[in-house]
């Protein structure tokens, strides 16, 4: 029998932050617009396995799934000595990241799409380096998402990855099936003690763009905003309040879906995301 | 609409005490906990993963290490079989607009056991419609 060798590759490059090198990994698939997919705090780019393995995305899209660095397969910095100091994200380096990693792969106006703190971060890349994107997807963002910067998430009593996974469960619509429920779930146990809490230094200590979301001009790059029902941290009701702020910002509220959309529920996830898509690819038809 | 009763409770005993996952990640669940529901508050005595026991016979002699209140409300809608949206679980339920679940005492204790805590608790969900606890025996 043939072995089911998957489309999607996985690939290493280097990228430089502020003139300090990282070793990134990243999945690929797909022919088109490149489509750059951020996961979500203390994980990696395994919540997009579905979408990266969809030819109805990656026969139009190129679907560029990267681990941050410290994540996943990418490594910490090169040359720095990362392990004598705390991990905490920072909006400044995530931003800067993102931008060198499209620049770096030499790609024309990616589309760019993440969740939770991805989403957050689109929504900072949308106000600050909007020439640079076509388009931004922020899955499970809010203007301000505070509350999760707990010790509790690294902390010698408690094991992490037990304690991530079990938190994350209740932030999955409980209509998921129990395979994409778990693997969710794993995801989120695999990740380096600290890692999930540095994160959320970004996304619950230094987001706050209550004052500010409105300045994103989306003239200048298309917005969409997907919230699932389920989601208890950046709730449909606060991701509706952000997009009133934002002229021209398209929100939509996702029933059955959580705070993961890729990993939990793939098919229920594309009926929402397969229209702005659509519209994504209209726009950028070749004449 | 649930009754949360004793009744109620050894239905709930029994499915976690019958579950086969508990006894591998509760293997160090030895601890009591309390839980409010609404102005009603139970004990629950774990040894290894099972309930040993849940008394509502409270004094100040009933240990207890770390508290989950919240209204009756909250919880009736968290033990649906698909709980509405803020109601799937206590981390959703904690949140002050949503089930007013307040988490309080030694939380050490429930972030070490938090894996057979949600577990169980999810177990609620299993309870039999109140034709099957009725058929059960009071043992609380």
């Amino acid at each position: 029998m043939a072995p089911k060798i998957s489309p999607v590759t996985g690939h290493y490059v280097d990228v430089d932050v502020a003139d300090v090198t990282y070793q990134v990994f990243y999945l690929h698939n797909g022919t088109g617009i490149p489509l750059l997919c951020q996961h979500t705090a203390g994980c990696h780019n395994h919540q997009y396995r579905n979408l990266l393995r969809d030819p109805a995305v990656t026969e139009r899209f190129q679907v560029i799934a990267y681990d941050l660095p410290y994540h996943g397969k990418s490594d910490p910095p090169n040359g720095e000595q990362w392990w004598t100091r705390q991990y905490d994200l920072t909006a400044e380096f995530f931003q800067e990241f993102v931008v060198n990693f499209a620049r770096t792969l030499e790609l024309d106006r990616p589309v760019f799409m993440g969740s939770s703190m991805g989403g957050v971060v689109a929504l900072h890349l949308a106000r600050d380096h909007s020439e640079k994107f076509r388009a931004l997807i922020a899955l499970e963002a809010a203007d301000y998402t505070p509350g999760f910067y707990l010790d509790w998430w690294h902390h010698p009593a408690v094991e992490d990855g037990s304690v991530a996974a079990s938190v994350i469960e209740g932030l999955i619509a409980p209509q998921t099936s129990e395979l994409d429920r778990r693997l969710t779930m794993h995801y989120y146990a695999q990740a380096a003690p600290g890692v999930l809490k540095g994160d959320l230094y970004f996304y619950s200590v230094e987001h706050d763009m209550r004052e500010t979301v409105s300045e994103i001009d989306t003239s200048k790059v298309p917005l969409y905003l997907l919230t699932g029902e389920y989601d208890y941290l950046s709730t449909p009701t606060q991701t509706i309040a952000t997009a009133e702020k934002i002229v021209g910002a398209k929100v939509e509220t996702m029933c059955e879906i959580g705070h993961f959309p890729m990993s939990e529920n793939h098919d229920t996830f594309m009926t929402y995301l397969r229209p702005i898509l659509d519209e994504i690819a209209e726009r950028h038809k070749e004449p | 609409m649930t009754t949360f009763d004793s009744r109620w409770m050894n239905s709930w005993m029994d499915t976690v005490n019958s579950d086969l996952v508990m006894p591998r990640i509760g293997r160090y669940f030895t601890a009591g906990f309390l839980l409010g529901i609404g102005d009603e508050e139970w004990v629950v005595s774990m040894q290894r993963g099972q309930i040993e026991r849940i008394t509502d016979n409270l004094s100040i002699e009933t240990p207890w290490s770390f508290a989950l209140r919240a209204p009756r409300e909250s919880w009736e809608k968290f033990v649906q079989k698909i709980p509405p949206p803020m109601y799937n679980d206590i981390w959703a339920m904690a949140h002050p607009l949503h089930g007013r679940l307040r988490m309080d005492g030694d939380v050490k204790v429930l972030w070490q056991n938090i894996r057979a805590l949600t577990w169980m608790l999810a177990c609620m969900r299993q309870v039999g419609d109140r034709e099957v606890v009725e058929q059960r025996a009071t043992r609380v």
